[in-house]
């Protein structure tokens, strides 16, 4: 396990995680620690009498830790894996104490259990009639739901957008509000999209309408939901709301493969935190983008993906048109794996869109590994110049465009890039034979 | 985009007032429209259909931008070695306490191993650089080439220039590094400092100009006061308070002397070695106007007394040894006997530290009784801790400021002194404090720091926090240490 600071840093689920951990950083806080071919654990002085035990499953990237702390990981974990980043020498090799074992023993007993009970059929499976009777109720409360959204967005479009930014909050809060009782959070979410446009800004009118447009397609695709390819019917489900069964994928054959970590990217909205990870299979050449959910401050995810790291895994795509979603269904943290392949320029990543495009007109942001990218200045923005000299600009929000100059020095660097159409952000680049993330 | 911005106008109007329409579509699209608008439904859902057809067919064709743009310069390749990545985690660790003095300690180990930082690092760098004028010079020379490239981009960081000869610093560098090369020359060849400056000078502005003549100050020089005199005359008010300020440290000067003429008429001594003290009227407001207060501030000290003092602070202190026609000792003696002269031995020490005349500063210490705080930094690093420490008590924040003066790191004894008074005035010595003088902090007072509590039980709170936070210095400060230690013997930074 090789980690470095922003490595370990990326996996803190906060800000005040990130800071504390690496006040935690610091040997004189550690009463005991090791490591072990497959474990890393401490013992933390904290304010009560007996210090925290701090454990982690370096094989899986597991954390555990037994302050009172909902994080996840907390910032025992984290303090404890950066010292460990910055002063491996000072981690005596050892079997790890009882108490670390015990918990590794259970967690391989809970993996194998876990293997075991997906093997056997559910017994509390509802009858499938009942079932689909509730499904179809559903259905039914999703149809009016778009029925009426679809009203509301032509009276919009007849009186016109002038005058969107005076509107009243209220006046997409109801509609949402409608949307969750309708039991399609989904387009609820479309709709909050929709209300937090910054419409101060220059350019709202083309964003307002991009993504009343998006709505419409979801509405329209919902309303005919049986002429649609079955792919492309599991995303309008997706996109409206509909959940897909993890437990019900995990059942899947998923492809295993040396999975890159290519970057993380962090949302927050009304406490709920969004992770992305987006990833890049070097045997399989596919695409994956791992969501994670949380409340802030009550982290409890079961495993951590470290940007910059690679993973030996087997991954289950969500069924969709254009698969990108996936869930893990078992990971091992391996070496770092620094290949690169990828597009080879612009004109092959636009058409890889044009081709997703045609399958799923309602897709996302995508991630690409692009070769010999160049920042360039150009009519005051920054852009990605190709190897065919061709341009696409960077997104205006990217913080990180001194680093990625810094790396560059001018000169073509191969670039993990995430974004649609004209707007992308670089998430890492490989420079020196070295991925390395921004 | 015109189909997309023809679609927006319609929104912002509203179809009540402007249906959608195929305007300015041709090919396929137009005929897609047309079936849209051929449709029998109503105007919005015409409208919504189109906006979703124009969308895809925006998205499904999107094309880079092909422009002709200049090249962007590539950067010359590096010519020294990067510094290792365990000696960038400690950089890390340096970063997050915030303290500049330990992101110069770990600079100058980095640039006397003659290594740069990794590109990755530089951005952050460069900036602490564009915020920390000190850190400037030693970023630029660990930035390398990519700093000075990146500098091209971002005018916060154009003080960074590759250059590797004082003669190349001083005639390419930015103005720190010219600084820097200017401070070098003028400790082996001061005339030579002079000229370079002498001959820069029309081309400078006037904040660089004063800078630069800060390089004059050490080591003092009296063949600078011609020329010195003459900038009195420069319209930049900076420039001439600056050179006012050197001037005034040169014995010869018009104003020393002119200080002199006062004083000398002033202070007489008869033939039977009696001194009288007599301030004449001063009608020359030029004094006042040079920084010499007219009116005392204590009711206690009358107004003359205090004008003689301050002028007496300002003049050498190798006069006096003229004027009264004896040696050092003798003067210090006459000074401490003579009643009018009594009240101006702190004047008299003051005119040794402004000098620093380290000579007379010792001889004043071996007779006198009485100990004189501003004779501090004059005397020899071994003696200014032992002073410090055995008057601790008497002026703990005098001795508190000539330790933070000095450079060099204090003893494990007197920063014990230090922090337990410091623990008494948390809020004085907090961590800002600690940010800034983490330098002169032995590490090892990490062992002790548990035993120094306020007198204050409110103070125990915040004097913690401090603690907390000078654990993390002292903790980065021993790595930075144990990373120049390592370099010492041969392995890399």
């Amino acid at each position: 396990m090789n980690l470095s600071d922003e490595q370990v840093l990326a996996m803190a689920p906060d800000e005040s995680s990130r800071k504390s951990g690496k006040d935690l950083a610091n040997p004189a806080k550690w009463v005991s620690k090791g490591v072990s071919e497959i474990a890393l654990w401490g013992e933390c002085q904290g304010s009560g009498s007996k210090p925290y035990q701090t454990q982690i499953d370096t094989g899986n990237m597991a954390f555990k830790c037994s302050c009172p702390s909902r994080k996840f990981p907390c910032k025992h974990g984290l303090g404890l894996l950066l010292l460990y980043a910055r002063q491996r020498a000072s981690f005596p090799e050892e079997a790890p104490p009882a108490w670390v074992s015990e918990w590794l023993a259970k967690r391989a007993e809970k993996e194998e259990k876990k293997a075991t009970t997906a093997a056997a059929p559910d017994k509390q499976a509802d009858s499938a009639a009942a079932q689909a009777k509730r499904q179809q109720a559903r259905m039914q409360k999703v149809s009016d739901g778009t029925h009426e959204l679809l009203r509301w967005m032509k009276d919009l479009v007849r009186n016109g957008i002038m005058d969107m930014p005076e509107k009243d909050p209220s006046f997409f809060e109801n509609m949402i509000r409608r949307m969750v009782d309708a039991q399609a959070p989904g387009l609820a979410a479309m709709m909050r999209e929709l209300a937090d446009i910054s419409y101060f800004h220059d350019g709202w009118q083309s964003i307002f309408i991009n993504q009343l447009t998006r709505i419409y397609l979801v509405i329209q695709g919902y309303q005919h939901l049986d002429q649609l390819p079955s792919g492309l019917q599991q995303d309008i489900r997706s996109l409206t709301g509909f959940p897909v069964s993890q437990e019900e994928l995990k059942e899947q054959t998923g492809i295993t493969d040396t999975w890159q970590v290519l970057g993380k990217q962090t949302t927050e909205e009304d406490r709920l935190v969004v992770e992305r990870y987006w990833l890049y299979g070097v045997n399989t050449q596919r695409r994956a983008l791992i969501l994670q959910f949380f409340v802030r401050g009550q982290s409890t995810l079961a495993n951590t993906l470290t940007p910059g790291s690679s993973i030996q895994a087997e991954l289950v795509y969500y069924p969709s048109a254009a698969p990108l979603r996936a869930l893990i269904k078992q990971q091992m943290t391996v070496p770092a794996n620094h290949s690169f392949t990828g597009q080879a320029n612009w004109q092959e990543v636009v058409a890889a869109q044009t081709e997703t495009s045609s399958v799923l007109p309602v897709y996302n942001d995508q991630v690409y590994t692009i070769a010999h990218l160049t920042p360039v200045w150009h009519q005051e923005q920054w852009w990605l110049q190709d190897n065919q000299q061709q341009l696409m600009p960077v997104k205006k929000t990217f913080q990180h465009i001194w680093k990625l100059l810094a790396l560059s020095g001018g000169e073509p660097l191969h670039m993990a890039v995430t974004g649609k159409e004209t707007q992308y952000e670089p998430i890492g680049v490989w420079h020196e034979q070295e991925y390395k993330i921004l | 985009m015109e189909h997309w911005n023809q679609l927006i106008n319609t929104a912002l109007l509203g179809t009540a007032k402007k249906p959608a329409d195929s305007q300015g579509l041709n090919g396929p699209l137009q005929e897609a429209a047309h079936t849209i608008l051929n449709n029998q439904t109503d105007k919005e859902e015409q409208f919504l259909q189109l906006a979703a057809l124009i969308y895809n067919f925006r998205q499904s064709g999107t094309q880079p931008v092909t422009a002709v743009v200049e090249p962007i310069a590539v950067c010359p390749p590096e010519t020294r070695l990067y510094c290792a990545p365990a000696a960038v985690r400690v950089l890390q660790q340096a970063l997050e306490t915030e303290s500049i003095q330990l992101l110069e300690l770990w600079l100058e180990y980095c640039t006397k191993a003659n290594l740069l930082l990794p590109p990755a690092q530089l951005p952050v760098m460069l900036d602490k650089g564009w915020r920390n004028k000190s850190l400037r010079t030693l970023v630029a020379t660990a930035g390398g080439q990519r700093a000075e490239w990146l500098g091209r981009f971002n005018p916060d960081w154009n003080f960074s220039r590759v250059v590797d000869t004082i003669e190349d610093r001083w005639q390419n560098g930015a103005t720190a590094q010219r600084l820097e090369a200017l401070k070098e020359l003028r400790a082996t060849d001061p005339a030579m400092a002079r000229s370079w400056l002498q001959q820069s000078w029309p081309k400078e502005s006037a904040t660089v100009k004063a800078e630069l003549l800060t390089a004059l100050e050490k080591p003092a020089d009296p063949n600078d006061i011609e020329w010195l005199e003459s900038l009195l005359n420069e319209k930049s008010k900076q420039v001439k308070e600056t050179a006012q300020r050197l001037l005034k440290k040169l014995p010869g000067s018009t104003l020393h002397e002119k200080y002199w003429q006062i004083v000398a008429g002033a202070i007489q001594i008869d033939e039977y070695g009696q001194v009288t003290v007599a301030l004449p009227e001063i009608t020359d407001e030029s004094i006042f106007q040079s920084g010499i207060d007219k009116l005392s501030h204590d009711k206690t000290v009358s107004d003359e007394t205090h004008i003689l003092y301050q002028l007496i602070s300002a003049i050498h202190p190798a006069r006096w040894e003229e004027h009264f026609n004896r040696n050092t000792e003798r003067v210090i003696a006459l000074f401490q006997q003579q009643e009018g002269l009594k009240p101006f031995i702190p004047a008299l020490v003051l005119a040794i530290a402004t000098f620093e005349d380290r000579e007379r500063a010792e001889t004043f210490m071996h007779h006198s009784e009485e100990f004189y705080i501003d004779v501090i930094p004059m005397l020899p690093p071994d003696q200014q801790q032992q002073f410090s420490e055995k008057f601790f008590d008497e002026h703990p924040e005098s001795i508190i400021q000539y330790a933070c003066d000095n450079p060099e790191e204090w003893s494990l004894s007197l920063c014990t002194r230090i922090f337990k008074y410091a623990a008494t005035q948390p809020y004085t010595y907090n961590q800002q404090f600690m940010n800034n003088h983490i330098r002169q902090i032995p590490v090892s007072i990490a062992g002790v720091l548990d035993s120094i509590v306020p007198t204050e039980a409110y103070h125990t709170g915040y004097w913690n926090n401090i603690k907390v936070h000078l654990g993390r210095l002292l903790q980065a400060k021993s790595q930075i240490n144990a990373v120049a230690f390592q370099l010492k013997n041969g392995s890399t930074f």
